[in-house]
This record gives C-alpha cells, structure tokens and sequence, in this order.
C-alpha cells in the first residue's frame, strides 16, 4: 500500500495579499515533510475559477516547486485537464516532460476534463465533447514523448511534423493516470491501460466494485502507452492519539470540504448532458441523499480520521478490496493549523505506515 | 464561504402567507417543462439571497416555465425565476417570484408550497426547430426567449433543482423547500437567446441575465408533495432547518 497526499489548494475568505501565499508555503512545507517521513506521492490538482475550493490553476508550477524541495517523494499531476481550450496537447507534453527532467524522474500524469460548469463555461468549452477530447489526449500523449517527430490530424487538434521536445526521463513515459468521478470511467481507463486515480471519496463497497471491474476489464486493454494498472483512491487523514480529538479536527475538515465542494457548479446542474452522468462531487456522499439540508456529518466510513488503531484498520480494509495507494487531502481551507497537521503527518508515518511496510 | 446578505424583512414584505405547512400534494400530468439557464451579473450574488442560502460560482438564473394541460385546479401554466443556490450542502434555488396564468392554481401554489405569484400570460410555442416562451404580466413584457435547435437527450440527461421559497408561515418567515418530483417522458436540449427580460416586477432589479448556459424542454409529469423541511431565512441551514413532521 502506498500514501500520497492530494492537494486542492483551498484558500478561505477573505482573501488577502497574504493568504494565497500561505496556503501555498504551508502545502509545500507538507509535502517536504511528507517526503522526509516516506510518503510516497504527492498529487496536485488543476482547478480554475473555483474561488476559495481550489486556487491551484497552474499545477506544473506548484510541482516544480515540490520538485526543488524533495528529493524521492512522487510527483502527481492530479491531473491536467484535457481539452484545448485550456491546454494544447502539445504544451501538456512540454511541460510535463521538463518536470519529469526537472524532477529526476519522478512524475505521475493523471488526466481529466474538468467537472464543473465554472471551469468549461470560462473557457467557453462545449461539455458535450470533453470526453472525446480526453480520449485523444490520452492516445496522442504517449506517442508525442516517444517518438522523435510527431505529426497529427484529429478532431481536436492537428499539426505537421515536429519534434516536441523534451522528452521525459521515464522510460517509455510517466506513468498514465485518468481521475475517476463519474460512474464508467474506471472502464475507459482499464480499456486504455491506464492507472484508476480516484478522486471522489467512495463507499468500500462502491470502491470494490470498481476496482474488480478495472481489474478484469484491463486483463484484455487496447494500450495507448506503457500499462499502468494501479487503483488509487481519496481519502482524509487527521491522525490524533485521542480518537475524540481526531474527530473534533478531522471532521471539521471534512465539513469544509464538504461545503466548498458542495458550492461548485457542476456542469450537470447548468447544462443537461450525457457527457456527464454525475456531479463530480468529490466529497462523501451522506447517508441519505434525501436527508434534511442540515444533518451534520459523523465520519463516514472508511475515512482515515482517527487514532491510528482506527486508521490502520480503515487502511487494511482499503488494502483488502485491492487499492494500491490511497491519496489524502490533510485540510481545507486552513481549518486546521499548520503545525496539528504536520503533528497528523508524523504520527500516521510513525505508528500506520509501517504496518503496511 | 460566500453567504446570502439580503434584507430579509423587505423580501418577507412580498412572501405569501402559509396558515399551515401540511398541505396535500398534487399531480400534473402530461406537462412542458422548460428550463432556460444564464449565468448573472456577480456584484449582487450575495445580495440577492437570504443569509440561510450560498450563492453559486458563477451565480445562474433559472426560468423554469410549467405548461399544464390537466392539474387538480384545471389546465395552468407557470413561469418561474430563479436564482440557484445552496441549502447546506444541498443544490437548491431560490424563487424570485412567479407568474401564474390561473388564480385558484396561485391561490393553492402560494398557501401550500409558499409560491409568491402574480397574475399574467403565458406563452410557450414549439416550431420544427426552436421553442419561444413569452411572460406577460399587467400589460408589461417580463420574459421572452427563443430555444433554438433542440437536440433529444435522455431522461436522466437533465436535473431539476428543489426551490427555497419565502412565506410567512405560522413559524415567522421561513424557506419553503419545495420538492417537485420528475416523471419525465422525453427531453431535448437548446441553445437559448433571451430576447427580455424585465427583472423589476419579477421582484429584484438587479437580476442581469450575461451568458446563456442552457435550455432543456421536457414532457413531464410531475407532482408537488408534501414540505418536509422549512429553514430559518437568517442563518445557515445547519442551524436553521426545521423538519416539518415535527411540528405536528
């Protein structure tokens, strides 16, 4: 089992000159921690718009900065979004290539389309043809950091004959991930060959199915590059000796989440479409979808806030449904200090990750 | 986060009066149902909302137009403007006011569900390819858009959001939360023009319609059950949410 950290970069209002700045030291203080303490990846997301939930629009920038502080942590693009109007095909290759170098090696490249209405209508993207779009990425993506010279003639885009350069370290590429939100997408990625990186904090159950879907169907995949079969999924951690006050903490960055999260407008509020099937949420579900507006949440399950007896059994649980690596986001919008999280940290690699070591 | 900060006493002014909140449901067979979606002008996000709502980034109006052939107080139609929001963590939107085109539909709308209504027309027109819907309310023009090149989608394809409505109820002011619930038969998908839209009698100014984001046109039976919760207007729902039940 592998842990990674996942970063949305949430900054709380109001914002000041300063507290853009802040959430981003303290997330690079956590990932220099989280590579001193053996964590093994850290994944950064690509949002735009998305006031207070996620100011994290230029991730190659923000890994870059991970890069020059770490020295054997993983580095996640978790992921870019893949569609033209934000990202030419061609720069996503560039730019991950030179991090890959600038790393050392050490690049994850998830893969997404965006969920939200605030981020495709911003960009004035139709949300009918996102998933078209990320299907031609993800096939043209490895051929343009393998082959010397690459030419195209597609849908989305096409170019005459050049050498995109860089090329990445890794050898044939950076391992290929796509985020699963959507029901069905963990089938497009086992089709493809490619890694299962779950962003949406799912039920065990609702974890194991798709795990034991991905798994049979990736046995038989048309691969658009090197195979990349490994199941990743979100998680929380807030790690206290006293479970009462892992709760207090841990549930108060759940709840802020939460509600962020809950604020987005997703793309199938505003646009009916059969492009997407769900509202992307990231955050759990609540128990019951037609509760009061004003149920307060326990910690749902599987979730990793607690004493580390009760994290450690969360984990295994995780472990025996088949998950490879379980990615936790440590806070939302500051609600907890910086030093409780950085305590949370060095506990959880002091008394949990060794178990699975 | 971002919270509602309009003046709660000036929109209760214009809320309808619920003597009771247990009022029976009721069914509507065979109906249009239009949405039309535009995002809003933001200065005013916050101030178009009670502080028990969240307003959306970006902050969408939605017109949501019921053409109901058969209903138990006989053939109506409906226009509604909207403003979605959040309710907790919960997708809702908030009703700017109504226009009804039949008075004991209003009359039972406004004491059940806590609809705030006027009286008007209500036109909606299907062509080969596009749909036009036209609001008219004491002789002024109050909405008027044309759905261009609708495009079958499926059922599960569109979503409806529950409305928040304002009412003075037995409790004080309260948000209504009403929940209509779809049966829809077919759907298809447009892009929309608003040609007007007079924001001023629907009950707030400043409701600026800036870019189209969508139109859906259904055929539908819905019906409008029973409230099951009402929230306190001037605080979060965490704290302001009364299930109804309870009160009996």
């Amino acid at each position: 089992m592998q842990f990674g950290l996942f970063f949305e970069l949430s900054v709380p209002r109001p914002f000041t000159g300063d507290s853009e700045r802040r959430v981003f030291e303290n997330a690079l203080e956590q990932a220099r921690v989280a590579d001193e303490l053996g964590f093994d990846a850290v994944w950064v997301v690509e949002h735009h718009f998305l006031e207070e939930y996620s100011h994290c629009s230029a991730p190659e920038l923000f890994l870059t900065a991970c890069a020059m502080r770490t020295r054997r942590i993983r580095l996640g693009h978790g992921a870019v979004v893949c569609v033209p109007q934000m990202n030419h095909p061609v720069r996503v290759a560039e730019r991950a290539a030179t991090l890959d170098i600038l790393s050392g090696g050490r690049l994850e490249f998830g893969t997404a389309r965006s969920s939200t209405w605030t981020e495709l209508g911003g960009f004035q993207v139709n949300p009918d043809d996102t998933k078209k779009t990320w299907d031609e990425y993800v096939r043209v993506l490895p051929k343009m950091w393998t082959q010397e010279r690459f030419a195209y003639d597609g849908v989305s885009f096409s170019m005459p004959e050049r050498a995109i350069l860089p090329k990445p370290i890794q050898q044939p590429h950076p391992p290929l991930w796509v985020t699963v939100t959507s029901p069905g997408t963990e089938l497009d990625a086992a089709d493809r060959g490619i890694g299962c990186l779950g962003v949406a904090a799912a039920s065990y159950a609702e974890q194991e199915r798709r795990t034991k879907e991905y798994r049979r169907r990736i046995q038989q995949c048309d691969p658009v590059g090197a195979v990349n079969e490994r199941v990743a999924t979100l998680n929380f951690l807030f790690c206290h000796e006293n479970p009462r006050d892992a709760a207090t903490m841990g549930l108060l960055m759940l709840g802020m989440f939460s509600l962020l999260n809950a604020h987005l407008l997703s793309t199938r509020e505003a646009y009916p479409t059969r492009a997407y099937h769900s509202l992307g949420n990231l955050a759990p579900r609540p128990a019951h979808d037609d509760a009061s507006p004003g149920d307060r949440r326990a910690v749902p399950e599987g979730i990793a806030i607690g004493s580390p007896e009760q994290i450690v059994a969360a984990v295994k649980r995780w472990e025996s449904i088949g998950v490879d690596s379980i990615n936790f986001i440590v806070n939302a919008a500051e609600v907890i200090p910086q030093e409780q999280v950085l305590q949370s940290l060095r506990l959880f690699a002091r008394e949990v990750m060794p178990v699975f070591r | 986060m971002l919270i509602g900060s309009a003046n709660i006493e000036a929109l209760a002014a214009r809320a309808p009066v619920m003597e009771r909140l247990d009022g029976e449901p009721a069914t509507c067979e065979g109906a249009d149902v239009l949405q039309v979606t535009y995002e809003i002008a933001s200065p005013d996000r916050e101030a178009m909302l009670p502080a028990g709502l969240h307003p959306t980034n970006p902050p969408i109006v939605t017109w949501l137009v019921y053409r109901c052939p058969a209903s138990p107080w006989g053939r109506f139609a409906m226009a509604q403007t909207r403003i979605e929001c959040r309710s907790g963590l919960r997708l809702r939107a908030f009703l700017v006011s109504a226009v009804v085109d039949n008075a004991a539909a209003a009359q039972a709308l406004a004491s059940r569900w806590g609809f705030t209504t006027q009286p008007g027309q209500i036109e909606l027109h299907r062509y080969y390819d596009s749909v036009r819907a036209a609001v008219v309310a004491n002789g002024r023009l109050l909405f008027d858009v044309v759905v261009s090149d609708p495009d079958p989608l499926s059922p599960d394809d569109v979503q409806y959001v529950a409305n928040m409505n304002l009412a003075r109820t037995p409790r004080g002011p309260r948000l209504v939360q009403v929940e209509p619930r779809y049966h829809i038969h077919r759907v298809e998908r447009g892009r929309p023009r608003v040609a007007a839209f007079d924001s001023t009698p629907w009950g707030d100014s400043r409701i600026q319609p800036v870019y189209p984001v969508s139109a859906s046109l259904a055929v539908a039976d819905f019906t409008i059950p029973r409230i099951r919760f009402v929230c306190r207007p001037d605080v979060l729902a965490f704290e302001g949410t009364e299930a109804v039940e309870d009160a009996r």
